[in-house]
């Protein structure tokens, strides 16, 4: 969790030597994962089957409270819609196209590993990082609480843990980066699907994959890849077999969202100039009014 | 212009130009054996090699149009797959059941989505071991077998637990175990009865009772049974979830008569009582035992659309003579003495579905009927109920 970017990369870099060194030696099909420019998950919500053993792996992954594999089998939960908590990173949802609403299918929701992200850009602290491989990752040492992350993330992902009273955390899906993806590893839910309705790989690879899949199969999917354009692009992508605005993901703009607020209050420290010139316009004016009380003092 | 010490070179690359457009040529004749298939179809690249086969999106519609339907005994009734003996016991697919079930939705390519000719691959020979980090595209083993299995079975039996088809292996620790899945083993899906006919009761007024002749469409139009029960699938008989009644829309009910019948008037199905099923007799043509055997396209070759034909022997038959028609095949084999006449001596004017006429040479007032001119054969089954 407190892995720092220096140190990841000093890992990384450790591990890729390691590697190359194995690698005369390994077969060709365990070769890592070629994952190191931008990791990334393709949900195919047409393929998921609502299983719920995404959720069950996450929360062993990370010793989250609910391990129970049994409880996870249970369907009426989808009667309610939930949200990722401080207690579950990620969960499923059951949403009904309204023109085949018999068949119903499942999305998967957890943080999206923005491109740009907005929680980053809100901490005023850098406790949470996009590293460059995908993840954004959360540094429990650094953060204050202001949870100002919360309020600016458009997914509304980060939840806090409001019944800690004293180390309480902002809480959300890590990106198993605790599991090392750059060593061919891949998140723990991507490992734990059954019908691999998540795949992982670099976000270029999976863009190019999930439109041929649409252009494959132009009857199971609507021809948008979520996630691919919005708020400048997610390192979580989704394909589905209805419009989006069935599910909870919401509609966003292709624009990122840090450049609202950045470039207002970047602007105004810009080269120092707001402040010099905001001191030397009052030093004018200073400069500029007569000094009444030595004029009325030399007149005396 | 080549001076004479370059002439052995020339000579041995002018050989070598020529074995390889030889071996050339020879590649494109074996390729012309097999099947038709473009390296472009299936890999993305132009030179994919075993680490890096570049493969598009699997199933790859291309090959999935030339999969050739093989018939259910070329394969086995059960297969049990055991790849993960060490976690789960094998898990026991009764084949047979479930190609029974699909031909109902969809046949074979519900599931063998890659089917050439000959050889019937298993799964696991695409769909092989870990997870190709250079192969997105296509799913690995688990992936494939779970996609398969799932995708119908959680619709029917709405649940997605592990043990609904695993059961663990000794020392495991899930804990309810299914019932002994091998007591599945050699049944077969119960045989689909097909009705003669369906009577519709439709809040149509001009005409409330629609009389849908079931079986005269399979006989007569050849129709298979997904070409109107289209994605019925397992689900469609099986799912305990689904309402018993699903109100269908106007369009929805029409639209399956609609792709023969859409230009007729509402009256061709409507009708205020329940209707009988065809008879050919109805049409002033009675089938005799010849033509009954017939199927109707031999006769109607005008597509969807039954024409009605013209009544002369010769529209269809027009070989026939006088030489060479026997007379025996009308179920009236003639006496000497008319077998020596012409045809139009009594057929006049060539009309063979009307009576003949005896009058021209005879005075009485016999007929056809009352005084044969030669000896009648019984053939059964000569009135056609068809």
């Amino acid at each position: 969790m407190s892995l720092g970017r220096r140190d990841f990369l000093g890992l990384a870099a450790a591990s890729s030597v390691t590697l190359l060194a194995g690698k005369s030696l390994a077969n060709e099909q365990q070769l890592p994962k070629e994952c190191k420019d931008a990791c990334a998950v393709l949900v195919d919500t047409a393929v998921c089957i609502g299983c719920r053993k995404c959720e069950w792996a996450c929360n062993r992954q990370h010793n989250l409270s609910n391990q129970d594999m049994a409880a996870f089998d249970d369907k009426t939960i989808f009667k309610i819609q939930r949200r990722p908590d401080d207690k579950a990173y990620t969960v499923v949802n059951e949403f009904r196209d309204p023109s085949n609403p018999e068949k119903p299918y499942y999305t998967k929701v957890q943080c999206m590993h923005c491109l740009d992200p907005a929680c980053v850009s809100a901490c005023i602290v850098g406790a949470l990082e996009k590293l460059p491989n995908g993840p954004v990752v959360y540094d429990a040492w650094k953060c204050i609480g202001c949870r100002y992350c919360i309020v600016a993330c458009p997914f509304q992902i980060p939840a806090y843990e409001y019944d800690n009273a004293l180390t309480p955390q902002v809480r959300k899906c890590t990106f198993c980066t605790e599991r090392n993806l750059a060593e061919g590893n891949v998140p723990a839910c991507v490992e734990a699907c059954p019908n691999e309705a998540l795949t992982f790989g670099t976000r270029d690879d999976l863009i190019g994959l999930a439109h041929a899949r649409i252009k494959a199969y132009p009857d199971r999917y609507v021809d948008h890849v979520y996630g691919e354009h919005e708020v400048g692009g997610t390192s979580w992508m989704y394909l589905a077999p209805a419009d989006f605005k069935n599910t909870e993901l919401p509609e966003l703009p292709p624009d990122r969202i840090p450049p609202n607020t950045e470039n207002i209050q970047h602007a105004v420290f810009k080269w120092f100039v707001p402040p010099l010139a905001l001191y030397g316009l009052l030093g004018l004016i200073m400069a500029s009014k007569p000094d009444k009380e030595n004029e009325q003092e030399a007149e005396k | 212009m080549i001076s004479k010490k370059y002439m052995p070179a020339v000579a041995v690359v002018m050989v070598l130009l020529l074995s390889y457009l030889v071996s050339g040529s020879d590649i494109s004749q074996r390729d012309s054996q097999g099947p038709k298939i473009d390296c472009q179809e299936c890999h993305i690249c132009d030179v994919p090699t075993g680490r890096r086969p570049c493969l598009k999106t699997c199933p790859r519609t291309a090959m999935v149009h030339q999969a050739v339907k093989h018939d259910l005994s070329e394969a086995p009734d059960s297969m049990l797959l055991d790849e993960l003996v060490d976690e789960y016991q094998a898990v026991h697919f009764n084949h047979k059941l479930h190609a029974e079930m699909a031909e109902m939705g969809g046949d074979c390519v519900t599931c063998h989505h890659y089917s050439p000719k000959g050889h019937i691959p298993p799964c696991k020979e695409c769909h092989g071991g870990e997870e190709n980090p250079n192969n997105l595209n296509q799913p690995t083993l688990k992936g494939a077998y779970h996609r398969q299995c799932l995708s119908c079975h959680r619709e029917w039996s709405h649940d997605t637990k592990c043990v609904v088809c695993h059961i663990p292996a000794a020392g495991t620790t899930i804990a309810d175990h299914p019932p002994d899945s091998t007591d599945i083993m050699g049944i077969s899906h119960p045989v689909i009865t097909e009705p003669v006919k369906k009577v519709y009761h439709t809040p149509y007024e001009p005409g409330e009772i629609v009389t849908f002749q079931h079986k005269e469409h399979i006989d007569l139009f050849g129709f298979r049974c997904v070409d109107c029960h289209r994605k019925e699938n397992c689900s469609y008989c099986h799912d305990i979830q689904r309402p018993a009644t699903t109100s269908k829309t106007q369009e929805e009910v029409h639209a399956i008569c609609n792709d023969c019948h859409i230009d007729d008037e509402c009256s061709k199905c409507h009708d205020v009582k329940e209707r009988p099923g065809f008879s050919h007799n109805t049409t002033g043509w009675p089938l005799n035992r010849y033509h009954n055997t017939l199927d109707c396209w031999a006769c109607h070759p005008t597509g969807k659309r039954i024409s009605k034909l013209s009544k002369m022997c010769a529209s269809c038959h027009a070989g026939w003579s006088q030489e060479n028609f026997k007379h025996a095949v009308t179920g009236l084999r003639l006496d000497e003495v008319h077998s020596e006449m012409d045809c139009s001596d009594c057929h006049t004017d060539n009309q063979y579905d009307e009576d003949p006429v005896c009058s021209d040479c005879h005075d009485d007032d016999r007929t056809a009927e009352s005084a044969p001119p030669g000896m009648k054969i019984k053939h059964p089954g000569t009135q056609s109920s068809r």
